[in-house]
């Protein structure tokens, strides 16, 4: 490494053949050395260079044109090759440092002679000196700026000195020269830290740093670390499981599992911890063993590991450490997340104990309800094992908890409180609302209790925290009780902060006793308040409200006005219609705006005309919101009109324009919408043309749109991109394929998504490449997705062949999860014995996530697997059928 | 938990759009957790700008040209009135008892610039000079303070010095007393003149630069109970700013709970007085 980038002028090179006579000699070298070419060509090396045979580096030599080998002569040993002044005054040197590189030089296969460059290093090492002496310093900041220094310039040979420096009594220098090594140091420095790290491991302080190096280097570092484990000094071994830990090879593992047996607790302790790092799956008996041996000492970490490593079969073996009052807590944290629904049971029977450890269970609990519902959608029926499984110890255990608990602990007892029944535990989740941590789980917990706790929901509508408050609307309205719209019709009244909130409750109740009160405050100053009030009367759909809204299309107040608008207008009242196309001549240009919008949903002939008008002779707003309505209008005339307005003076009236017209699909505007994708001088009408022409289609449009997959600006690139993804051309498939060469994950990403929504077997070559080699998470999430959603069998095959990339392997397992029930026998593939067994498992959880009885029986195929991992997957996940009958399938 | 969204198309990943341009002209960041909050936030303004649509606003946002009015809007939605006077005394007192002083004992001419970045509706720079009047020091010597808000409502209310009960929760009755007088009989107190024409107020958003420039180069700066709001990478870019133009010796206070250890070497954590304060590194020129 060395990352030197010197000037050529500094490095001259010379030529000999296989009897070391010089053949050339460059003028670089000539400059440097001060010996001309004449004076050099032609003679023996050791003529020219007298002391080569006693100074050992004539031997170097022979062995380059013997064995074909590059030696380098490091200045650091040798200094020099060819003796000759500094070029510059030095303080240090007399002679000119050189790095001398001696290559094999070659015709056909044969060596020939000698290739040997001399590199002029004298400035550098003399500046390499001097940062050194300063790394001596005394005052910290001289320290650090020296070690920055050597970490960061390029041009110097930063380890030795920086490995001096890991020995620094400040952190700040040892985490520079930490940072600096990790970076740029070379193999033979991390080698020369390795020898380090075993004579010095007692120096604590050089060791963590040079640990840290070894943690953050590309360097191969494994071998001499396995070979540390069987060292005969423990704290050696104990240090070397603990970088193993940290770098996170998995070829370290067969090493660390015989380390479980190591005579040292230590060694044995910092060697299970990294068998917990390393997520190692072949350990987990080996680990669930030393769990059970209760080991105060070792039994913590093996249960952390466990959970760590997160393989489900060692559940049951962790149940029986439920019972031991020291482990009891780590080992319900194991159980939270590697139990089945029958560690329900046991954690129950602990937290019905007196002096149960409450927060422990709950927190197990609710680890469990979250798995079961983000892999299986079955949250609810963790929530009713639970139910039936805590008796009114527990249930009380629970309560007292929610007492004493910090804000940061309340969430697990919340929900799991909120799976409970009965008038203490309503009152309890009433009084959670009052904490912001806990509030969405208590507001879904009050929802499932339904109309039991709306006195007590009603209740806290007179509380002073507006959080609370806005939270007991929200519930009442989910809830949907009659009785509670007495008083939410008061808090629409009164409490000016909840009024949009209690509209939206009051629409979700649908009580007819609310429309007065919403009618009342159609004219209120917010648009947004007016906005939920108009959705609310709209969603209540009273009889009375075609004659009630009649005489308010003419009332004094333009709020009242444009509300009463967007009711006639949603309903499309046709004793209203007369009064709707007079709004649209209003004197407010809100009124005349919601008036256009609405428009479209009236059958009356006359708003064409009407919009038309609008369009072309409107304020700025009023003509965009034409525009935009116009994609619903019907005749050969509306078009025109809308090409018309792609030259509007006002960017937005062209937007609405351009998307109209994309709406109605009209192939023949494809060319004016090309020249606005291409130079309006507004990008967001260009984002509408470019989407108008994706739904348009056809050659031209693909040929339009294409170029702009390159433009600077994100928008237009993901514009073009998802318009490309919707063109069924040909011709827009290209482009797309390039795109997915972009630097940009955000880019590929895109592509991903626009190829899916295409069909073909380029496409979906494309995407199974992506799957199976992307780097970047979201994008092969996203190529994971497309290929499920495209559902084809080619694409599943795909899919299931993936799962045997272990860093792919979750993304994929869960898009097979959702594979349609027509192609479970494509999935069920996997579990065929030639499959790898990592696939085979895979495939297993795939099957056992699904919410189908034909996935059910297909796992019945993995009962006789040859694998035992793959057995205890699938009866896992056939015993744990969420208690389904065979109706609860899909 | 989401209150307003129902009324409105969130569509075509325009929340995640509009979260990112936020974050990059506001540092405000709002995380997966918090996309809910945002669009609730700014759902009234989408709505008052008459479109339907998400997607609409985040193109307004970023190409029109009356999007600078727009971006005043956005900020006002999205500001944390959320402050009172006399709120980490720890701090105020070690600039007063120890800071100061120092500066002073070291400098005869020049005024010492102190700058409230984030100064919501004013509390925080009139405790500053309260504090310093208390202490004699307001007055005395040359301090200018200069307290600035991305929020226009927030400063306007600054300005007008008018505050309610919640903004005195913790300050000492005695002081609310000295310097505070009752607006008529509403449950409303004006500040004393002498502290509130002590401090310059301006409307600034501290991702712009242009913005920023005139008050970076104070010698005190109070950016407190902002970057909890910010993503680590705004944070960097935001003390990096100050770092590059801090007048020595640079002052930084920042509130309790958040540590700039982790983000910026520029500056280092030293104990004063009872509170911690980042002062600037020799060496982070």
């Amino acid at each position: 490494m060395g990352n030197l980038t010197p000037s050529d002028n500094s490095i001259g090179v010379f030529t000999t053949d296989a009897s070391l006579v010089i053949q050339i000699w460059d003028g670089a070298l000539a400059r440097l050395t001060g010996i001309p070419a004449d004076a050099a060509c032609g003679k023996l090396l050791v003529a020219l260079l007298p002391n080569l045979e006693e100074s050992r580096l004539l031997a170097r030599f022979q062995r380059v044109l013997d064995e074909g080998t590059v030696e380098v002569l490091a200045p650091a040993f040798h200094h020099y090759l060819i003796p000759c002044p500094t070029l510059a005054p030095s303080k240090r040197f007399d002679r000119m440092q050189q790095r001398v590189t001696i290559a094999p030089l070659r015709e056909d296969e044969r060596v020939v002679g000698a290739l040997v460059t001399i590199e002029d290093v004298t400035a550098r090492i003399e500046r390499e000196r001097d940062l050194s002496e300063q790394l001596a310093h005394a005052d910290e900041d001289t320290r650090l700026g020296a070690a920055r220094t050597l970490a960061e310039d390029e041009s110097l040979e930063p380890a030795p000195p920086l490995l001096g420096a890991l020995e620094d009594e400040s952190w700040r220098v040892r985490r520079v020269a930490v940072e600096g090594l990790a970076r740029r140091a070379a193999p033979e420095a991390i080698a020369a830290l390795l020898a380090s790290v075993r004579e010095n491991h007692h120096h604590l302080g050089l060791l963590n740093s040079a640990l840290q190096v070894l943690a953050m280097s590309d360097v191969d570092t494994l071998s001499p670390l396995v070979e540390f484990l069987h060292d005969k000094d423990a704290d050696l071994r104990m240090q070397a499981a603990l970088a193993l830990g940290e770098q996170r090879d998995e070829r370290a593992i067969p090493a660390l599992l015989g380390a479980l047996d190591d005579a040292d607790t230590n060694v044995r302790y910092h060697a299970i911890e990294a068998l917990g790092k390393l997520r190692a799956v072949e350990a987990a008996a080996a680990l669930a063993c030393v769990a059970e041996t209760r080991d105060f000492f070792l039994a913590f970490p093996a249960l952390d590991a466990l959970t760590r490593i997160g393989d489900a079969s060692v559940a049951p073996r962790i149940v029986p450490l439920l019972e031991d009052e020291l482990l009891r807590e780590a080992a319900a944290d194991a159980l939270g997340h590697l139990g089945d629904e029958e560690t329900i049971a046991p954690l129950a029977a602990l937290l019905n104990t007196p002096n149960a450890p409450t927060q422990a269970v709950a927190t197990a609990l609710a680890a469990l309800h979250d798995r079961y519902a983000k892999l299986f959608g079955e949250g609810a029926y963790i929530a009713d094992l639970s139910r039936n499984a805590i008796n009114p110890t527990g249930a009380q255990n629970l309560l007292d908890a929610l007492n004493e608990s910090s804000h940061a602990d309340l969430r697990p007892l919340a929900l799991v409180v909120g799976w409970l029944e009965g008038a203490a535990v309503e009152r309890a989740l009433t009084r959670l609302l009052g904490h912001g941590d806990a509030r969405g789980e208590t507001v879904e917990a009050l929802v499932r209790h339904g109309s039991r706790v709306t006195d007590l929901l009603i209740e806290q509508l007179g509380s002073e925290d507006l959080e609370i408050r806005k939270s007991a609307v929200v519930a009442l309205g989910r809830i949907g009780d009659a009785r509670a719209a007495p008083a939410l019709i008061k808090v629409l009244e009164d409490d000016t902060e909840l009024i949009i909130v209690a509209a939206n409750a009051l629409a979700q109740i649908g009580d007819p006793r609310a429309f007065e009160a919403l009618l009342a405050l159609v004219g209120e100053p917010s648009a947004a308040v007016r906005q939920a009030v108009t959705g609310a009367l709209n969603s209540l759909g009273s009889p009375e409200m075609p004659g009630r809204v009649l005489p308010l299309l003419n009332d004094p107040d333009a709020n009242v006005r444009e509300s009463a608008v967007k009711i006639a207008g949603y309903f499309g009242y046709a004793e209203c219609t007369d009064l709707l196309l007079e709004r649209c001549v209003d004197e407010d240009e809100r009124v005349r705006r919601a008036a256009i919008e609405h428009l479209p949903y009236l059958e009356d002939e006359r708003v064409t005309a009407a919009l038309v008008h609008a369009l072309r002779h409107e304020t700025p707003k009023v003509r965009a919101a034409a525009a935009g309505a116009l994609a619903q209008a019907e005749g050969p005339e509306v078009s025109t009109y809308l090409l018309e307005a792609l030259a509007d003076e006002d960017s937005w009236v062209r937007y609405f324009a351009a998307r109209s017209l994309g709406w109605q699909m009209f192939a023949e505007g494809a060319d004016a919408l090309a020249r606005l994708a291409q130079a309006d001088k507004s990008n967001h009408v260009r984002i509408a043309a470019i989407e108008a022409l994706g739904y348009i289609g056809g050659e031209s449009a693909a040929r339009f749109v294409a170029p702009l997959v390159k433009s600077d600006e994100p928008d237009l690139v993901r514009a073009a991109i998802a318009a490309l993804g919707r063109i069924s051309h040909p011709d827009a498939q290209t482009p797309l394929f390039e795109a997915l060469r972009s630097t940009d994950a955000e880019v590929r990403a895109e592509v991903v998504v626009a190829l899916g929504e295409r069909v073909g077997a380029e496409a979906l070559e494309q995407l199974r490449r992506v799957a199976a080699t992307d780097a970047e998470p979201r994008v092969f999430a996203a190529a994971c997705d497309a290929l499920k959603r495209l559902g084809t069998p080619e694409a599943i095959a795909g899919l299931v062949s993936l799962t045997a990339d272990a860093i792919r392997r979750e993304t994929v397992v869960a898009a097979l999860a959702q594979t349609k029930e027509a192609l479970l026998e494509e999935v069920a593939r996997g579990l065929l014995p030639r499959q790898p067994v990592e696939v085979r498992r895979a495939v297993v959880e795939a099957l056992g996530r699904m919410k189908s009885q034909r996935a059910s029986e297909l796992l019945r195929r993995a009962l006789d697997d040859a694998d035992a991992s793959v057995r205890a997957s699938a009866r896992g996940y056939r015993r744990s059928a969420f208690g389904r009958r065979p109706e609860d399938y899909s | 938990m989401g209150f307003n969204t129902g009324n409105l198309g969130v569509t075509g990943g325009a929340d995640r759009l509009l979260r990112d341009l936020v974050h990059e002209r506001t540092g405000l960041f709002f995380d997966n957790g918090k996309g809910d909050l945002l669009t609730d936030k700014l759902s009234p303004l989408v709505i008052e700008r008459g479109f339907t649509s998400l997607l609409d606003y985040y193109y307004l946002l970023k190409y029109d040209e009356t999007a600078r009015d727009e971006w005043l809007n956005v900020m006002d939605a999205l500001s944390v009135p959320e402050t009172y006077f006399w709120r980490e005394m720890d701090q105020i007192r070690a600039l007063v008892e120890v800071v100061v002083p120092r500066w002073f004992a070291a400098h005869d001419a020049g005024p010492l610039k102190i700058w409230s970045a984030a100064c919501a509706t004013g509390e925080e720079p009139l405790t500053i000079a309260l504090a310093l009047a208390e202490a004699g020091w307001l007055g005395r010597v040359p301090i200018e303070i200069h307290a600035s808000d991305a929020s226009t409502s927030a400063v306007e209310r600054a300005r007008r010095g008018i505050y309610r009960e919640r903004s005195f929760r913790n300050l000492p009755p005695t002081l609310r007393a000295k310097y505070f007088t009752q607006v008529g009989a509403t449950q409303t107190w004006r500040i004393d003149d002498r502290l509130h024409t002590a401090i310059k107020w301006m409307v600034v958003n501290l991702m712009n630069e242009a913005e920023v420039a005139p008050l970076v180069t104070a010698n005190i700066i109070f950016c407190r109970n902002v970057f909890i709001y910010f993503s680590d990478q705004t944070i960097s870019r935001t003390v990096r700013s100050f770092a590059a133009h801090i007048r020595p010796p640079g002052y930084l206070f920042v509130a309790a709970s958040e540590s700039l250890l982790r983000l910026s070497a520029d500056f280092d954590l030293q104990e004063i007085g009872d509170a911690f304060v980042y002062v600037k590194r020799p060496d982070a020129d």
